[in-house]
């Protein structure tokens, strides 16, 4: 029963630095013919898994290049591809999925 | 009669406390949970369909109760509270299967209920849990409180500490109240808790994966 504990717990261990866990990332500046990027305000940002989710879920519609989640602020940055658009509505039900809820979103903080 | 080797998935068990940390994910999520402590070990493994429900197969190998419990498990997350800086949660969750009591003796319909709470900051932590289970002959209840503090706050994607501490109290159990110190620690989709009951002299070992 020890052999079994311990090697579990060595098991456990060695997953963790290699589970391919995703590394923060820092958010690329605009640029010129780049999308449009949304900054939305997100309730219930408190752990690793939030941002997991809501990176998830929003970054799976067809109109977003990338999502970005900053625990500290509460905030989510949508970046979306040239040509798409994704309106407030639609993005609170993206948020309400991943299960968070959005307060509210700017459109202009990259102008 | 249930698949006898659903419990050899359980030999990783057999150290000591409950976790489910996030027993329901985000919709279209699969989780898979191991939770051990020295009265069961059970191996848990959902999807959840929405961000408020998950289904999934639930095995349990409860070492106090004698008897092996394999069945399908609901939780529906009843209440979530998204603020600012925090986050609360209320589930229930229901579970039904077969119910083998270790030895000859037949295999009966087994069920269980359960209720949790949490409430968390990025550095604060506190949840309570209770459980009944039914399993044939045998019943009991079982209830937890955690509070627990991250000694750093990580950003997404680094690695997580927190400490905690677990007192838990099963009326019928030989140890009806313990207390496990513990530690957290989790990275991407992988959450380990490893700690130590001092009543019952027992090791944990849970973890959590989601994909």
């Amino acid at each position: 029963m020890k052999l079994v504990k311990t090697l579990a717990l060595a098991a456990a261990l060695t997953l963790s630095p290699v589970a391919g866990s995703a590394l923060a990332e820092t958010p690329a500046k605009a640029e010129a013919g780049a999308g449009e990027i949304l900054l939305a305000k997100v309730n219930g940002l408190v752990c690793d898994f939030c941002a997991q989710s809501i990176r998830k879920i929003v970054g799976k519609d067809e109109a977003v290049q990338k999502v970005y989640v900053d625990l500290s602020k509460g905030e989510v940055r949508v970046d979306l591809k040239p040509g798409k658009s994704l309106d407030d509505a639609a993005l609170e039900a993206l948020i309400r999925k991943a299960g968070y809820s959005m307060v509210s979103v700017d459109r202009n903080f990259a102008k | 009669m249930p698949p006898r080797y659903l419990a050899a998935g359980l030999a990783l068990a057999a150290f000591a406390a409950p976790a489910s940390a996030r027993p329901v994910s985000y919709a279209g999520g699969w989780t898979l949970m191991q939770d051990n402590n020295g009265m069961y070990s059970s191996l848990h493994a959902h999807y959840s369909p929405t961000a408020t429900d998950s289904i999934g197969l639930y095995v349990e190998q409860n070492q106090e109760m004698d008897t092996t419990f394999t069945g399908l498990k609901y939780t529906r997350l009843a209440k979530r509270w998204n603020a600012p800086q925090s986050q609360g949660n209320l589930y229930f969750s229901l579970g039904a299967g077969a119910a083998d009591p270790f030895g000859d003796a037949d295999t009966e319909w087994g069920s269980m209920a359960g209720v949790a709470a949490d409430w968390e900051t990025r550095r604060v932590f506190v949840s309570y849990d209770a459980h009944v289970r039914d399993y044939g002959e045998n019943e009991t209840l079982s209830h937890a409180a955690r509070i627990g503090i991250a000694p750093y706050v990580a950003e997404f994607g680094k690695f997580h500490t927190w400490a905690m501490v677990q007192v838990e109290n099963t009326p019928d159990a030989d140890e009806p109240v313990t207390v496990t110190p513990l530690l957290r620690f989790f990275q991407g989709p992988l959450l380990v808790e490893a700690g130590y009951t001092l009543e019952d002299e027992e090791f944990l070992l849970n973890w959590t994966w989601r994909f």
